[in-house]
């Protein structure tokens, strides 16, 4: 089985940064794939699927993020998370909850 | 390690193991289980996150018909959050390595989150916290289900972390365990304070928000000296403050020798030395401790803490076992010191906004003279009993003084109509804590049988400084000349007369001020009963020459800092292990 590592930056658009709703969405969509992801914020490094650990990081709109995927359906899972930050996760822009 | 700093209410240190209370009165408890317990502890965990699920899912679900997806959006995140997979793992390891109990593991781990989070720079991420107290809070209910407890069941000695303490909360701790207490707000004045020193235990107020950053059965220490709360001690600071507490026991015992022993000084000037006293049960911290007398017995108690306004009956059972207890020895009633906002009935008044000017105490009696009858007319029943005093607060004008009088001559004649026993010649006194009442003290002494200074409220008028407000809290000094010569003046004032004057704020029991007092000719004293045996080695310490030069000198010093510095050094001269 190919362990491949695949990494893409995001920017965070979305007003609120990385909330409460923002992060459950994320833990959602990395479950639904087999690969590990973890979340990069300048020095501090997080499970995707930690909630708590991704409200920790703090990042706020504007924050750079790295996104790094292993296994075999990386690809896949950067993608689906690419659309949720370009989307920004489903907000009007208003501040979410 | 962490360190806070507040409001020393009552002195000594504590050391031992925090009850948190949460602003709902929530308890959370212990911090270990038995080894053998861990897994049926893991079953709970797992039971209590399964129904908080459900409890979550059904709001998701009425929400979400109600109001649409958008708003039930949070409680699918608190579920997700629930469900956390590393939160999960961190709690079962808790539990199995480390044998917390899940409550404590729930606490200390959701907390430990919530104060990541609330630092953040972004207020609204930082604001997040919440919604982790929330999941902590909904857990712990589950968890502890019926088992949920306020502050009344204990087993253990535990010190008590509260958001705050509501007077009936305080009144009725359970003193055999209650080994100290912190709230993050309140003020000196507050209730809460009175009722720690009346158990004679180290309480500390005002530190600010902190409850978030301790769990139920972490160490803790109480410095009630210097207003210091620390959070989980280092190995070094435990062994200093339980080398202090060891020091201060041994203390104590040398001191238990004086009990029988008269407050005399060096040169035989006898000192009336009594006790401050609130609930009926003091009385006996009293007599064990030797005291002279009930120099200052607070009323309030009779009134908070109930729904109701106590009957005569509840008043005169108060009254009438101190008085008993105190056989021969002088018992100093007080009228009631309340706020109107302390009462159940009538309502508190619309333009209360500064309630330490307002509508209380004395001028609270005189217009509700119902209310003050009764209190009155159970202490006259009990001044037939044995040596009873009757004492107005808060009296700033000579009318009032004479209506309060009014009033209590009224009573004697109702109750002689009834043929009901009391002391005809019951001294009648007031409380000197208003400067007005100093600038007018040569009238009030002609009006009255003995005087009481209350340097708590005296310095805080005089000075203009809320003790309750931290910012200003550092002007409130009973050592600021101004205060020395108020004080001055209403002592000679009375002794020129030769009125008995005591004086029974918090000052009298500081042993710093006991040889300027003396100097300024004061011969009475009451004190918390706890600091009754420090004093009385004071005055057995000095002669009155002595305290005289001291007085005489700081009457002529210009700062507050000057004099205390100068009063402790002379301190340190006479009485060394005191200072």
């Amino acid at each position: 089985m190919s362990q491949t590592t695949v990494s893409r930056t995001v920017v965070l658009t979305n007003r609120a940064g990385l909330h409460l709703r923002a992060a459950m969405l994320i833990a959602k969509t990395v479950r639904q794939f087999a690969a590990q992801v973890s979340i990069v914020k300048s020095h501090q490094r997080v499970e995707a699927t930690d909630m708590l650990q991704i409200i920790s990081l703090g990042a706020e709109c504007g924050a750079e993020l790295g996104i790094e995927a292993t296994g075999q359906d990386a690809d896949q899972v950067l993608d689906a998370l690419g659309r949720l930050f370009s989307d920004n996760f489903g907000e009007d822009q208003e501040p979410g909850n | 390690m962490q360190k806070l700093q507040g409001i020393a209410v009552s002195s000594g240190v504590a050391i031992g193991e925090a009850l948190v209370m949460d602003n709902e009165g929530f308890r959370i408890p212990r911090r270990f289980v038995a080894r053998d317990a861990v897994d049926e502890e893991l079953d709970r965990l797992q039971r209590a996150i399964a129904s908080a699920s459900d409890e979550i899912s059904r709001h998701r679900d009425a929400v979400s018909k109600e109001l649409g997806d958008k708003y039930s959006a949070i409680f699918e995140a608190h579920l997700q959050m629930l469900h956390d997979s590393r939160l999960q793992s961190e709690l079962v390891e808790m539990i199995r390595q480390r044998h917390y109990s899940p409550e404590y593991a729930v606490s200390r781990t959701l907390r430990r989150y919530a104060q990541v989070v609330q630092s953040l720079e972004s207020r609204y991420l930082a604001e997040r916290a919440n919604d982790i107290f929330d999941i902590e809070k909904r857990l712990l209910r589950h968890l502890l289900g019926r088992r949920r407890e306020g502050i009344f069941h204990l087993t253990s000695p535990v010190l008590v972390l509260a958001h705050n303490l509501t007077p009936s909360e305080a009144a009725n701790l359970d003193s055999r365990f209650v080994k100290g207490f912190v709230t993050e707000t309140g003020g000196p004045g507050s209730h809460t304070a009175i009722v720690a020193e009346a158990l004679g235990i180290p309480a500390v107020v005002g530190t600010g928000a902190f409850l978030t950053e301790v769990s139920g059965g972490d160490l803790v220490i109480i410095d009630g000296n210097e207003g210091l709360v620390v959070l989980q001690p280092d190995e070094e600071t435990l062994a200093r403050y339980r080398h202090e507490a060891e020091e201060r026991r041994s203390l104590a015992t040398q001191l238990e020798a004086l009990r029988d022993l008269p407050a005399t000084t060096v040169d035989g000037q006898q000192v009336l030395l009594m006790g401050n006293i609130e609930f009926p049960y003091e009385v006996d911290h009293c007599t064990d401790r030797g005291a002279d007398g009930v120099g200052l017995y607070r009323t309030e108690f009779l009134y908070l803490g109930a729904d109701t306004e106590p009957n005569e009956e509840g008043h005169f059972q108060a009254y009438s076992q101190v008085v008993r207890a105190m056989g021969d020895r002088p018992v100093t009633i007080r009228t009631f010191d309340l706020g109107a906002d302390k009462l159940p009935n009538p309502p508190a008044p619309e333009d209360e906004r500064n309630p330490c000017l307002g509508l209380r105490s004395i001028r609270l009696a005189l217009r509700n003279l119902g209310m003050f009858r009764t209190q009155l007319r159970a202490i006259l029943r009990a001044s037939a009993l044995g040596n009873v005093r009757v004492m107005f607060p808060l009296v700033s004008t000579l009318l009032e003084l004479r209506q309060a009088k009014m009033i209590l001559a009224d009573m004697m004649e109702e109750l002689e109509e009834n043929g009901i026993r009391f002391n005809r010649d019951l001294p009648v006194g007031m409380m000197v804590e208003v400067p007005a009442a100093v600038m007018m003290i040569d009238h009030f002494v002609d009006e009255i049988d003995f005087l009481s200074i209350g340097t708590n409220d005296l310095i805080q008028y005089t000075l203009a400084v809320d003790r309750g407000n931290k910012e200003v809290v550092g002007l409130y000094n009973a050592a600021d000349p101004a205060v020395v010569k108020l004080i001055h003046i209403a002592i000679q004032a009375a002794n020129r007369k030769s009125r008995p004057i005591n004086l029974c704020g918090q000052m009298s029991g500081n042993p710093v001020y006991t040889m300027l007092l003396l100097g300024l000719g004061l011969r009475q004293m009451s004190v918390s009963p706890g600091a009754l045996p420090e004093i009385k080695k004071i005055c057995r310490s000095v002669t009155i020459e002595q305290c005289e030069a001291v007085a005489k000198r700081v009457l002529t010093m210009e700062n507050a800092r000057d004099i205390k510095s100068y009063l402790k050094e002379e301190l340190k001269k006479r009485a060394p292990q005191l200072a």
